[in-house]
């Protein structure tokens, strides 16, 4: 085809399309709402993907893929050129503080390159890593504060730390500083290269414990998956080995930055969520859809005859396809653009909402091009999609048809029955039913949004505070901050009885401490309860070496096993499935074994094996032995196992054997519990734990406190324990409903939000198809009026057929509610463990007023702008 | 020479009970350079025989030659390119695009065609036309008779081979009919242009050299 003619298809185009200026008006505000809904979608994604990550790094301590450590000079010169190394970072190890003020705290004295320190996110908020040869070094503010050192740069400070098993006191001149990460675990202390070779000189380091003046590496390579295989091609290139050092002397050790894996681990197995993503992408899709395809398929069936008049003069089938496509493009690069920037804005907003209801993401906001790339190419697909059918539709348009065409289903309908004569309601019906299409189409797009808003209500509504409720099972809570942190399993920290009995003090509360297991315990079970009870962890393989490892007492396997002491408060709070708590509380050897149960309460049966009335052992573990399971060869205690590759097993040494009976099966609440999945638990009276362990660790206390002094204990809870810098935590009742509706709340935000934009696209479409329908019927208007069609009978069929449109959405949600409820209210229930389903159409009766004021104000306004003009004027009208 | 010629024309609208014929096996043969007009009642069939000798719709049978070619055999997208090159339309709504001036509307088929223009030929078709103070005005701005003007100079802006004219007049009052259609007749001539009108006005019929009637999708 000949190229010359573009020229003036695009005068076409932009002609036709700036005669269209309500069509284009409605269009780029459809296409804008649907982007809309595509960045926030985007945004909140690739944000919490990132603030994952970013968490992840943090714990970790870096963003580098993975590094090399410990290399001599010559190692790191013939390493760090090797071609699958994109960017390298060197640190080199120096020492750590371990007197006051650090005794606490983990510092780390270094040196690192500008990529290692953008690695570990140590970039200096005021001034500048420090410079080489220079007494200068740069820190995060915890570490000034805890040194008494203001945080202004050029002022000296003096640390005194170990370097290699030697200590040493040096003097800084603070050249930058950074915020501390409380997710990070290490502080930093930045110095020159120059310096640390100083330093080493004057202390005569040689590295004796592999770490200090050695160099470590941190890589970066193309991407971040196989940085494993990397790793190990390096090294193998290079004639290393990442084995172990018995395997020989070419032994560099390496790392993998975990926070990748996991990332990814997260990214590919959890298909709920990709489900879940694709569903709302294609609903966004398809709402768009709606409305986009329905403007271009009305504004089509208005312009048959500019088509059709175009196909005389000769444009072609292809032509007159790119005149539309052209005007879609036109459109949508209007639209698109407000559309993302308004979409960031709102994603912003709900990215904050919605993470700070997650545990562990980091509130980080996303500006990765691909947000705006992805939600770009999404919306320019809806259009592309919405335009084909109405592109090939006037693509087709035979040129004499065009000349008699008005609006019509196409459908070949010869007659219509009725001698009933027409009335202003049959008429309305009848032209409704000339576009069935547009229609339905109307129809469904102002119901969706409707839908959309009432599950949000459903859901709002059915989240049940008094079911959330019902796991708290003491008024408060308080133990040391790590107890309430979910990633914080092995260091539950001690609660100190002083704060015990400062709260027992005060007036009003009663409560109950929980003594917890500081010390090492075993049980006796068959290697089958084992192999039960770890089968989803390891392989058959794995579970043989775990249970051979065991020592083996009689026919049974000495295992970990979890222990409770409690006082009688929380022992009453404990749900009792069989048997009396009663003899615990009086001391004695009595024991109850914990089940496991799920969050609808429902008891796992088989989670424990002990019956009530077995008599079970606990042994008391004050010394372990190491011993070669080949050899029988019994290690030392000093050697270093973790070390070498010698096989280990352990057994107990100096112990102590205690029976007790199990007097009751109970479950733990999720709130009184040790919040970590470890081993068999059982609960024991206080008095007996504290006997036969002979420790009394506190684990938490919980109280109960009289209703009058609830606010007062509350605010004194807030002041003690609430704060960011207390080493305690708490929970209580009201926090708990505070939690509650924040979840709540970010639920009826975000279903509320999407119902807005949603509404709005539907409000557009129903806009739209009322206005075009009344521009394309002006002369058949004047028509009526002509024959006697008074100004008022012709606004009522127009009312009438507005409010049709609005009726039907509302009787179509009504529909799809009473359809659908059952099984959402089953697919809900078994998301969230506090909701009730309540079935509920209020809200589309509130919204039912609104559709149907909107369904008679437009036409109203429409005709009304039409009428200005006389009849005889608009008889005369030429199309 | 024979430009235009049409073989045992058929066009059948509906079936059974319903079914007419619209055009009952209609021949005849126009000449280059002739202006033939073909008169008729009202469904006699003179539109849908416009419509075929157009290539605008398909005949149930039999065939229509312009300059040559056999247009029926051609698909729709080859005929309608065929069309904006070898066949000018005059139509009585005159049928301009509102949203190009006049200026754009009369080179409209030549670029759609993706040729350029023969500036010397334009400026003479529109100065004959009397529209050279007009070219930029919007069709709507302009009066029946002016519209009318715009849809001749835009039919003999390709250069067809034959332009058909479709009531040109039926729409217009008898002294601006008159004036358009002296001047599609002096236009023709001076283009040596072939042009076949339709019209039910027997005067208007009688400035054509050659009068054709139907009747009942015959030729009488």
């Amino acid at each position: 085809m000949n190229v010359s003619n573009r020229k003036i298809i695009r005068r076409l185009s932009i002609a036709s399309f700036k005669a269209a200026k309500i069509r284009n008006i409605i269009t780029v505000a459809a296409i804008a709402l649907t982007t809309i809904l595509f960045t926030v979608i985007f945004t909140v994604g690739m944000s919490m993907k990132y603030g994952f990550e970013q968490s992840n790094f943090r714990q970790v301590g870096g963003c580098a893929h993975g590094g090399f450590k410990y290399l001599t000079k010559e190692q790191f010169e013939e390493l760090k050129g090797d071609p699958l190394i994109k960017e390298y970072g060197k640190r080199i190890f120096c020492g750590m503080p371990e007197r006051e003020p650090f005794h606490k705290s983990h510092v780390e004295v270094s040196y690192c390159d500008e990529n290692t320190a953008k690695w570990m996110f140590l970039e200096p908020i005021e001034g500048r890593l420090p410079k080489e040869g220079t007494n200068e070094a740069a820190t995060d503010l915890r570490v000034l504060s805890l040194l008494g050192v203001e945080p202004v740069i050029g002022n000296e400070f003096t640390m005194t730390f170990m370097v290699d098993g030697k200590e040493t006191t040096e003097t800084f001149t603070l050249c930058g500083y950074w915020d501390y990460d409380e997710i990070t675990v290490a502080n930093h202390v930045l110095i020159p290269e120059s310096r640390t070779q100083e330093i080493f000189e004057k202390l005569g380091t040689q590295g004796k414990d592999g770490m200090t003046s050695f160099i470590t590496m941190d890589v970066m390579f193309k991407n971040a998956s196989n940085i494993e295989e990397n790793i190990n091609t390096i090294l193998e290139r290079h004639g290393y080995q990442s084995e172990g050092l018995d395997q020989g002397d070419n032994y560099i050790r390496t790392g993998v930055n975990w926070g990748y894996m996991s990332a990814q681990f997260e990214d590919s197995l959890d298909i709920t969520t990709v489900l879940a993503l694709i569903a709302v992408m294609l609903l966004i899709i398809f709402t768009g859809y709606l409305i986009i395809y329905n403007i271009f398929q009305i504004s089509v069936s208005n312009d048959v005859r500019f088509y059709g008049l175009l196909k005389t003069i000769g444009t072609t089938g292809r032509q007159i396809k790119r005149i539309i496509s052209m005007q879609a493009f036109l459109l949508s690069a209007l639209g698109i653009p407000i559309g993302l920037v308004f979409g960031y804005g709102v994603g912003v907003v709900m990215t904050g909402i919605v993470v700070s209801k997650l545990d562990g993401i980091a509130l980080t906001y996303s500006v990765s091009p691909i947000i705006f790339l992805g939600a770009a190419a999404f919306s320019l697909v809806t259009v592309w999609l919405s335009c084909r059918k109405p592109r090939r539709m006037a693509a087709k348009i035979s040129p004499v048809e065009a000349v008699r065409y008005t609006e019509s289903s196409g459908a070949k309908r010869k007659s219509r029955k009725g001698q009933k004569g027409a009335s202003i309601f049959r008429m309305a019906m009848a032209n409704l039913g000339r576009n069935k299409s547009k229609t339905v189409i109307t129809v469904i797009s102002m119901s969706f949004a409707v839908v959309i808003l009432n599950i949000t209500f459903i859901l709002a509504n059915g989240f049940d505070m008094d079911k959330y409720l019902n796991r708290v099972v003491a008024d408060f809570i308080i133990a040391e901050a790590p107890y309430f942190q979910a990633s914080a399993w092995d260091k539950t920290g001690i609660l100190p009885e002083e704060v015990v009995s400062q709260i027992e003090a005060l007036d009003g509360v009663k409560g109950g401490r929980t003594y917890q297991k500081t010390f090492e315990a075993q049980e006796f079970v068959s290697e089958e309860w084992i192999r039960k009870v770890n089968g989803k962890y390891g392989s058959p393989e794995q579970l043989d070496r775990y249970v051979e490892m065991l020592e083996k007492v009689g026919d049974l396997r000495a295992d970990r096993v979890q222990l409770y002491g409690m006082e009688d408060f929380v022992l009453d709070k404990l749900p009792v499935i069989e048997g009396d708590l009663g003899k615990l509380k009086e001391g004695g050897n009595y024991v109850a074994a914990v089940y496991g149960d799920d969050d609808y309460g429902n008891l796992y049966e088989d989670s424990h094996w002990a019956k009530l009335g077995d008599k079970i052992t606990i042994r008391y573990v004050k010394e372990y032995e190491y011993f070669n399971p080949e050899t029988g060869e019994i290690y030392g205690e000093d050697e270093d196992l973790s070390e070498s590759n010698k096989p280990y097993w352990t057994r107990a040494k100096v112990y102590e054997d205690k029976v007790y009976e199990v007097a009751a099966l109970v479950t733990v609440p999720g709130k009184i519990s040790y919040r970590y999945y470890g081993a068999d638990e059982f609960v024991m009276g206080a008095d007996t734990f504290i006997r036969d362990s002979g420790t009394s660790d506190i684990l938490y206390y919980a109280f109960d406190c009289e209703d009058d002094k609830v606010e007062q204990v509350e605010q004194w809870m807030q002041d003690f324990a609430g704060g960011d810098d207390s080493m305690y935590d708490y929970e209580s009742r009201k926090k708990e409903e505070e939690d509650f509706y924040g979840f709540r709340n970010m639920f009826v935000m975000v279903g509320s939000g999407a119902a807005l934009i949603v509404g709005m696209v539907g409000i557009l479409n129903f806009l739209n198809a009322i206005l075009t329908g009344i521009m394309a019927r002006k002369r058949e208007f004047a028509v009526l009026q002509s024959v006697g069609m008074t100004g008022r009978q012709l606004n009522r069929m127009l009312i009438t057929e507005g409010m049709v449109f609005a009726g039907s959405s509302v009787v179509i949600t009504l529909i799809l509610t009473i359809v659908m409820g059952p099984l959402a209210s089953s697919v809900l229930e078994g998301m969230f463990w506090f909701f009730s389903y309540h079935f509920t159409v209020t809200p589309i009766l509130l919204v039912a007023p609104v559709f149907l004021l909107i369904g008679a104000v437009i036409p109203l306004c429409s005709y009304h702008y039409v009428a200005k003009r006389s009849v005889v004027e608009r008889l005369r009208e030429a199309e | 020479m024979t430009i235009l010629s049409t073989k045992d024309l058929k066009k059948v609208y509906g079936s059974g009970e319903n079914e007419v014929h619209a055009l009952d096996g209609v021949n005849f043969e126009v000449e280059k350079g002739e202006f033939v007009a073909v008169v008729g009642t009202s469904g006699s069939g003179k539109s849908t025989l416009l419509h075929m000798l157009g290539g605008l719709d398909r005949p149930t049978s039999g065939g229509v030659t312009v300059d040559g070619k056999e247009i029926f055999t051609l698909k729709d997208e080859e005929l309608t390119i065929f069309r904006r090159r070898k066949i000018g339309f005059v139509f009585q709504n005159y049928n301009l695009v509102p949203v190009l001036n006049v200026y754009e509307n009369i080179l409209l088929p030549v670029q759609l065609d993706g040729g350029s223009p023969d500036q010397n030929y334009l400026k003479e078709i529109i100065d004959t036309l009397g529209l050279s103070s007009k070219l930029s005005n919007l069709p709507n701005n302009l009066s029946g008779g002016q519209q009318q003007r715009v849809a001749i100079a835009r039919a003999l802006a390709s250069k067809p081979a034959i332009i058909l004219a479709d009531e040109p007049t039926g729409n217009l009052d008898s002294k601006t009919s008159q004036d358009v259609l002296s001047l599609l007749k002096v236009t023709g001539q001076k283009f040596s242009q072939t042009i076949v009108m339709i019209t039910h006005n027997e005067a208007i019929a009688q400035m054509a050299d050659r009068v054709i009637r139907i009747e009942d999708g015959k030729i009488a």
